[in-house]
């Protein structure tokens, strides 16, 4: 049988102590040592070779006490115990408990500075891998997220359609989208047009023309402060929703977004709800003929101020 | 062994989060258990390429995420999407080109990592599971490369696809019913595409996770096998543990496969053909070099005829990969030197010369075609 944790261990003269530890060998598992607890006088590492007889609450060696207590003191840094190391099947070896068993720390894996100086080198050839790939990866993912906004004028009907002042009247139009390999596709939109009277202007403009200029400060064009036709993009400034053109309990006819319920009069101005700004005027130009046409931008949601995104 | 951090200095904040969790989980126990693999007899360069696949399988799987952010398996535009990864994409041409690349590099380390664990005997008692799950895992990886051809649907893609589809039409009783469910109809079109498509990129990656796990799992049951020569005393002396040595090894393998495959993709990127049609034109099909040897070998002879086709394009492969699963269960003798092993090292000479031989003049009759 296996020597017990705990057991008496008894010398050829006499008792010296008790089982503290079972050492194992990892390639046999079979047990190859005892760790002895001289009875306060320290530890003693004895091998298996020494053991003359093991019964259930006693292990008795050949060799004498003073034997015993001239071997070196036990170096519990130099073994693991098994939670700390993987050896297939051990446990199914081992009949000690309860207590401490220890398996052989290898010769090889003793230098501590070793151990360290190869976790880091693992880590510099995981940069070695990892950095590289890291700018290619994004640039790659990014490719089609910044656009270039078009400011091309669309035409998108007759304003012959509008018959009633200060009032929302939806446009809608279709636009040529080319998206990467896809072949070109037409995608509706629609916009808001309000024929204005001069206090709804003077609301809007304030008296100053308003300037479209692109990202890089260019004057693309300018929306004149008494031309009376505005056009509104047809996407809620709070989260980008489509508003319509309702009449509503109390406030009369609005502009009214069935999400969050923001609601705007037809300057375009917040009245109620969540909305951050008011709607997003597109510049616009009417021919002689009545023929409407706007640059097709879109504006981020939810934001105070404008930033143009298509 | 333990670097716990002297009573003077203050624990950092990673230290704090690292001692959190461990108190929750036991992470340093964890962690000692998955290093602390004793590799009997020691370290070795020859136990890198089980490492080196999962290192090349994460890198797949991360680079064909990343292809399908821009790829479509659609028949009218699976073409034009990838033509659009190659030249407009930033970087698009390398992280295809390192996907194309990654899959030779596969199939070349899963021949090695199967060639070191047949010569060192190591699908023997107690192993004979990890060795079956592997074979599985091999199919796996030719699967792999199979579905992944077609999904560019260039010439080179429809053609190799058409011709692999026919060897799998041969199969007895269950041929045709296979061909058809591959192909989702009688010929090659959007249906073969879809399937392709679902198979390369969620049925064969759950397949081989799964099995991976399990490979691993009946790894760390049965332990490694060390070297097949030495006393047990020998072994002890030079046992080491998993980490570090080893996994500097595995490491240091993957670095150098990552370099090859990046240079690869660097120096010979991905040039598709025409666009996939049902017309070759000019071009004369093959598959990918890996499928070669089995190309090559149906233009013998003695494997025309419709008994002749059978026997090369069924029942020689069927039998070998019947050797291979059986091998462990016939071959009970305990000793693993395979200089010890003659019938194994002959066969396993013989198998990889004629794979070379045939892979080799297939490359020479190209130069008859023209």
């Amino acid at each position: 049988m296996q020597p017990q944790l705990k057991s008496k261990v008894r010398c050829a003269d006499r008792e010296v102590g008790e089982v503290a530890k079972v050492i194992m060998d990892p390639l046999s598992h079979e047990v190859s040592h005892l760790v002895v607890s001289m009875n306060g006088a320290g530890e003693r590492q004895v091998s298996m070779g020494a053991v003359q007889t093991v019964t259930d609450d006693l292990v008795q060696l050949r060799s004498s006490s003073s034997e015993v207590m001239a071997l070196p003191p036990f170096k519990r840094e130099d073994y693991v115990t098994l939670h700390e190391v993987e050896i297939p099947g051990l446990e199914r070896h081992i009949h000690v408990t309860p207590g401490e068993v220890l398996v052989p720390f290898p010769d090889l894996e003793r230098n501590v500075k070793r151990r360290k100086f190869f976790a880091n080198l693992t880590y510099v050839t995981g940069l070695f891998i990892g950095l590289p790939l890291a700018f290619p990866v994004l640039k790659y993912l990014m490719k089609p997220m910044y656009a270039p906004l078009d400011n091309r004028w669309l035409k998108i009907g007759n304003i012959g359609k509008v018959k009633v002042d200060d009032a929302g009247t939806q446009f809608k139009y279709k636009r040529n989208v080319k998206e990467a390999y896809m072949p070109e596709a037409e995608i509706e939109k629609n916009v808001w047009l309000v024929k204005a009277t001069p206090p709804v202007l003077e609301k809007v403009y304030q008296g100053k023309d308003m300037e479209f200029r692109d990202a890089t400060g260019k004057a693309i064009w300018t929306n004149k402060k008494d031309m009376p036709y505005l056009a509104f993009s047809g996407k809620c400034p709070h989260l980008g929703c489509g508003y319509k053109w309702r009449k509503h309990k109390i406030l009369g006819q609005v502009f009214l977004c069935p999400c969050h319920l923001s609601i705007y009069d037809a300057s375009g101005k917040v009245l109620e709800g969540p909305a951050p700004r008011p709607l997003d005027l597109l510049p616009i130009q009417v021919s002689p003929s009545g023929e409407v046409q706007i640059i097709d931008m879109e504006f981020k949601a939810g934001t105070k101020s404008q930033t143009r995104i298509v | 062994m333990s670097d716990s951090p002297s009573a003077d200095t203050q624990a950092t904040v990673v230290e704090k989060v690292f001692a959190f969790v461990d108190e929750r989980v036991g992470l340093k126990l964890l962690a000692a258990k998955m290093l602390n693999e004793s590799v009997p007899g020691g370290s070795r360069w020859a136990y890198v390429f089980g490492s080196i696949l999962l290192f090349i399988f994460i890198m797949q799987a991360v680079t064909g995420v990343l292809l399908m952010f821009y790829y479509v398996p659609t028949a009218d535009h699976a073409y034009a999407s990838t033509q659009y990864i190659i030249h407009d994409v930033d970087y698009g041409w390398f992280l295809l080109g390192y996907h194309f690349w990654g899959s030779s590099a596969m199939v070349i380390c899963v021949f090695a990592h199967m060639s070191q664990v047949f010569l060192w005997g190591a699908y023997k008692k107690p192993r004979e599971l990890i060795w079956l799950v592997g074979l599985a895992l091999f199919a796996i990886v030719m699967g792999f490369g199979f579905t992944g051809y077609l999904l560019p649907w260039d010439q080179r893609a429809y053609w190799a696809t058409t011709v692999g589809v026919e060897i799998m039409d041969k199969m007895p009783l269950l041929g045709d019913f296979m061909s058809r469910f591959l192909k989702g109809g009688p010929t090659p079109g959007q249906m073969t595409l879809s399937r392709f498509f679902v198979i390369h990129v969620m049925v064969l990656p759950a397949a081989l996770i799964g099995l991976a796990g399990l490979h691993l799992f009946l790894f760390r049951c049965a332990g490694p096998a060390g070297p097949f020569r030495g006393t047990p005393v020998e072994l002890k002396a030079k046992t080491d543990y998993f980490f570090p040595r080893q996994i500097w090894k595995d490491v240091v393998g993957m670095a150098v496969v990552f370099a090859c495959i990046s240079a690869l993709a660097f120096w010979e990127p991905v040039v598709l053909l025409e666009e996939a049609t049902p017309d070759p034109g000019d071009y004369h099909p093959e598959p990918e070099w890996y499928f070669l040897f089995l190309f090559q070998h149906l233009r013998l002879k003695m494997f025309s005829g419709e008994f002749g086709q059978f026997l090369g394009s069924m029942l020689l492969p069927g039998l070998l990969g019947a050797v291979l699963v059986l091998l462990p269960f016939f071959d009970r003798n305990p000793e693993r030197n395979i200089f010890k092993r003659p019938f194994a090292l002959i066969g396993w000479v013989v198998l990889i010369v004629s794979i070379l031989l045939f892979t080799v003049s297939a490359i020479i009759n190209r130069e008859y075609l023209d």
